[in-house]
């Protein structure tokens, strides 16, 4: 039995290689070229993440350059259940060599039980002059280890654009409307189309055991729109409370949206309990069941044809617009994975210094759904028109701000931010889930 | 006898309530993916009216005409080679703003279902479309318009077919790789319980040894000790002894030369060991009780004719006791074929090694959207256990009622 599953693990290794052999060619033929990482010629770099389906195949290509050019062997294990295992494989010795952490709030608890291995200044200095807003990006990885000090251990790869709106243009031309740029002009475009018995508003945030999180992105982004990028930090850091007026502000905003059974498909009780990857196919539907869809820039692979939609134009995206009264500029809100080294090795080093080379973020940049920071990638390497246009809203932003729940501690991030959030979709009122997630707060400090 | 139709009706209802959701996970799996998606798994048997989307022509098409005919049908189905999409053309949504005579100065948005037979506006042209799903789409002069996509609602014939099974098991061989894991990993943690176990009950039901009775409750006191409590350190003891091996590898062979002394804590051995451990205090009490039913004169009179206790066991105990072993093995198997949490934590992480359960997962995570092809795979993973089960049905009841009647 063992051997015959071994020829066959083999045989199978053997024909997958060479079906993605002849796909990766081209992948790691980027712009920039490959510099010299060494060799490492069969040493096994292991790495655990929460990437699957689409996002995992596109992770092989990539990493598949840095197999060909040092020799190496990099296996990756994605399970959507990362962030439990990681927990259970960290404190029993059972350590990958990199674990690519969603939420930086697990990452940094993690550094604090000395789990995590210190990059090293060098690779942060490089991060604060080759990435755009580089100094944060360095602070979104830096943690606090066993003993208190300070160190960088995330390398921030594959970013994610948060403040789109998608819409099918369809639909808008069938129906007379127009893209609005401002948030007075959004607002009466969803009274419009409830006005006309359409309905504005796709909003799903069930998630499994993360459910929730697609309402903290809205909460957010509308935080960035009704009070200033100063006072997002300080609800960042807790200095301002989360059931103080400007918080509880942006709650009641988004409770507008989330909460009005005209706006939303399906009704308000829908919102807690629609997956959010079925949340957009209300686009595409027919007939189409919502005309709007507030998401990152990762979603088109849940659309129905995973994506193809917006290469053939059926589907668009316009930048989920700021208030024209507050005058607060244009703010974007983004995330981004963070690459820990978790168990050292000379192949990991190398690894890293190979997510440095810019031509490691075009083989994926040319895959699709994936944005980057570095300032030496070539943007001509984006798969897509719509990639660069995402790009364009980053390079617009007056303000850049990461996803607040992601810099918050696990236990609020990770935690009672996503459960309250769903507990207001459930009918709980704005002061109660601020007060909770307040509390929850207060007992961690 | 009407106590007995009553509970013949009982019965039938909840056989109906059993078969319900295994019906909707095959109907669903054999159906296509965009019906799967717009409509219940019980429209799937009658005609049911689907709104679809199609476009006029294709895109990027420079052609003029005055007239253009085409049908709705081939335009839906296009390359498509499975589930084609037949039935009746029954009406087609338009939108379009007129000034709205309440609010002056303001539009209106009109919608309206056009039935089969009647012309409407277009894009500057006019459209009708038959039952059949010809349309014509004619122009006051030459025109080449941008395709128009319009949202049609066709009373559609029910269709099936086996092409998500043809994907899932040939497409990729992820399925077909978890199918042969999950046999390695269930076979032995079948087999190793069950062994040790037949041989700890002979030893509690017929040997004599001091503290016997305690050692027993202590084992069948372990049955409370919940998995999910012990990951940790088990897998800490994996880890230490992954390590020892690891260096035993290295002193005994040569792997140091091409760095392959590595040896693995997450396997499929720690996965046989740990169902194997949690498998055994419920192995060890139903075969107890049911060996220690077993006739007394039969094993006397074997003993009185010399036999050992090894020869008891192999040749009086083993052959009477192979209903309560079967009944055991279907739910051993069943327990780790179904298994995905120990998996998930204990097992093997490499992409072509991970058990049907994860598998499974996997496809929840990728698929959500796909429903049929995660049905198709969820159908798969239940064919095994049910041949398992039917093969060893008359075992498995004998070897529920073991012990509870005298003879049995």
């Amino acid at each position: 039995m063992s051997l015959n599953r071994k020829l066959f693990g083999v045989a199978a290794f053997a024909a997958l290689s060479s079906v993605c052999g002849a796909a990766q060619a081209d992948v790691c033929d980027t712009p920039s070229a490959l510099g010299d990482l060494g060799d490492f010629s069969g040493e096994v770099i292991t790495i655990a993440g929460s990437m699957e389906g689409k996002d995992e195949e596109m992770l092989l290509n990539t990493v598949s350059c840095f197999e060909k050019a040092t020799g190496a062997v990099v296996k990756y294990s994605g399970s959507r259940d990362f962030a439990a295992l990681i927990v259970a494989d960290l404190r029993s010795n059972n350590a990958p060599n990199i674990a690519i952490f969603p939420q930086p709030g697990l990452a940094a608890d993690m550094a604090k039980e000395g789990h995590l291995t210190p990059l090293g200044d060098d690779l942060a200095n490089w991060m604060a002059n080759n990435y755009g807003a580089g100094s944060s990006w360095v602070d979104l990885g830096t943690y606090a280890d066993a003993n208190g000090n300070e160190n960088f251990y995330g390398f921030a790869f594959k970013m994610d654009l948060k403040s789109l709106v998608w819409y099918s243009p369809e639909q808008f031309e069938d129906n007379g409307y127009e893209i609005p740029s401002t948030m007075e002009e959004l607002i009466a475009l969803s009274d419009q189309m409830v006005e006309d018995g359409n309905t504005p508003w796709c909003i799903g945030v069930e998630s499994g055991n993360a459910t929730g999180w697609t309402a903290t992105d809205w909460m957010e982004d509308l935080m960035l729109r009704t009070t200033s990028p100063e006072n997002y930090d300080r609800w960042v850091s807790n200095d301002l409370p989360f059931n103080s007026p400007e918080v509880l502000n942006a709650m009641e905003v988004y409770g507008q949206f989330s909460r009005n059974d005209d706006y939303v498909a399906g009704g308000a009780s829908s919102v807690a309990t629609t997956f959010f990857g079925d949340a957009p196919k209300g686009l595409f539907s027919s007939p189409a069941s919502c005309l709007m869809h507030r998401q990152a820039s990762f979603i088109p692979a849940f659309f129905p044809k995973k994506g193809e939609e917006v290469a053939n134009g059926e589907a668009d995206f316009f930048y989920f617009p700021p208030y024209a009264s507050k005058e607060l500029g244009n703010p974007v809100l983004g995330a981004g994975t963070l690459w820990t080294m978790t168990k050292d090795s000379p192949a990991t080093q190398a690894f890293f210094n190979f997510m440095s080379e810019a031509s490691a973020h075009e083989a994926w940049m040319s895959q699709g759904t994936f944005l980057t920071a570095h300032k030496a990638a070539d943007l001509s390497a984006y798969a897509t028109p719509a990639l660069r246009k995402q790009g364009e809203i980053l390079s617009n932003a007056t303000t850049f701000r990461f996803d607040a729940s992601d810099l918050m501690p696990g236990a609020i991030g990770a935690g009672a931010f996503w459960s309250e959030m769903t507990a207001f979709a459930n009918g709980q009122d704005a002061q109660t889930t601020a007060d909770n997630i307040q509390a929850a707060w207060d007992a961690i400090k | 006898m009407i106590t007995r139709t009553f509970s013949h009706l009982v019965l039938a209802l909840i056989v109906f309530i059993w078969i319900v959701p295994f019906v909707a996970l095959v109907s669903t799996s054999l159906r296509s993916e965009t019906e799967a998606k717009t409509s219940g798994f019980w429209t799937a048997f009658t005609p049911t009216v689907l709104g679809h989307r199609f476009s006029t022509h294709d895109k990027g098409s420079t052609v003029e005409f005055i007239e253009m005919s085409g049908n709705i049908f081939d335009r839906l189905n296009g390359e498509k080679s499975g589930f084609l999409v037949s039935g009746e053309v029954q009406s087609i949504l338009i939108k379009a703003r007129i000034m709205n005579p309440d609010k002056p100065g303001k539009t209106k948005l009109i919608r309206k279902l056009v039935p089969a037979g009647e012309p409407f506006e277009t894009r500057g042209g006019s459209l009708v479309f038959q039952s059949n799903g010809d349309f014509t789409w004619t122009f006051p002069e030459a025109t080449a318009p941008k395709p128009k996509k319009l949202d049609v609602f066709i009373n559609q014939d029910p269709i099936f077919g086996a092409d998500a099974y043809i994907e899932v098991l040939f497409d990729n061989k992820n399925v077909p790789n978890a199918l042969i894991s999950s046999f390695i990993v269930t076979i032995p943690a079948t087999i190793i319980p069950i062994t040790i176990a037949a041989f700890a009950a002979y030893a509690f039901a017929w040997m004599q040894f001091p503290g016997r009775d305690w050692l027993f409750v202590l084992v069948v006191s372990l049955m409370v000790v919940p998995t999910q409590l012990a990951f940790l350190p088990i897998l800490q003891g994996f880890s230490g002894i992954a390590s020892w091996a690891t260096a035993l590898n290295a002193w005994l062979t040569d792997c140091e030369i091409n760095d392959s002394c590595q040896v693995a804590s997450k396997s499929f051995a720690s996965l046989w060991i740990t169902h194997t451990a949690f498998g055994l205090p419920l192995a060890i009490y139903l075969l107890r009780n049911y060996i220690v039913g077993l006739p007394k004169e039969l094993l006397q009179s074997a003993r009185i004719d010399g036999a050992s206790h090894l020869q008891i066991f192999t040749r009086i105990i083993i052959p009477l006791s192979v209903p309560a072993l079967a009944s055991f093995s279907i739910f051993q198997f069943l327990w780790v074929w179904n298994d995905l949490i120990v998996a998930l934590y204990i097992g093997p992480n490499n992409a072509s090694d991970l058990v049907f359960p994860i598998r499974l997962q996997k496809q929840l995570g990728t698929f959500k959207d796909q429903l049929h092809l995660l049905n198709a795979s969820a159908v798969i993973s239940m064919i095994v256990p049910v041949i398992v089960f039917l093969s060893m049905q008359r075992y498995f009841i004998r070897g529920l009622l073991a012990g509870s009647v005298k003879g049995g």
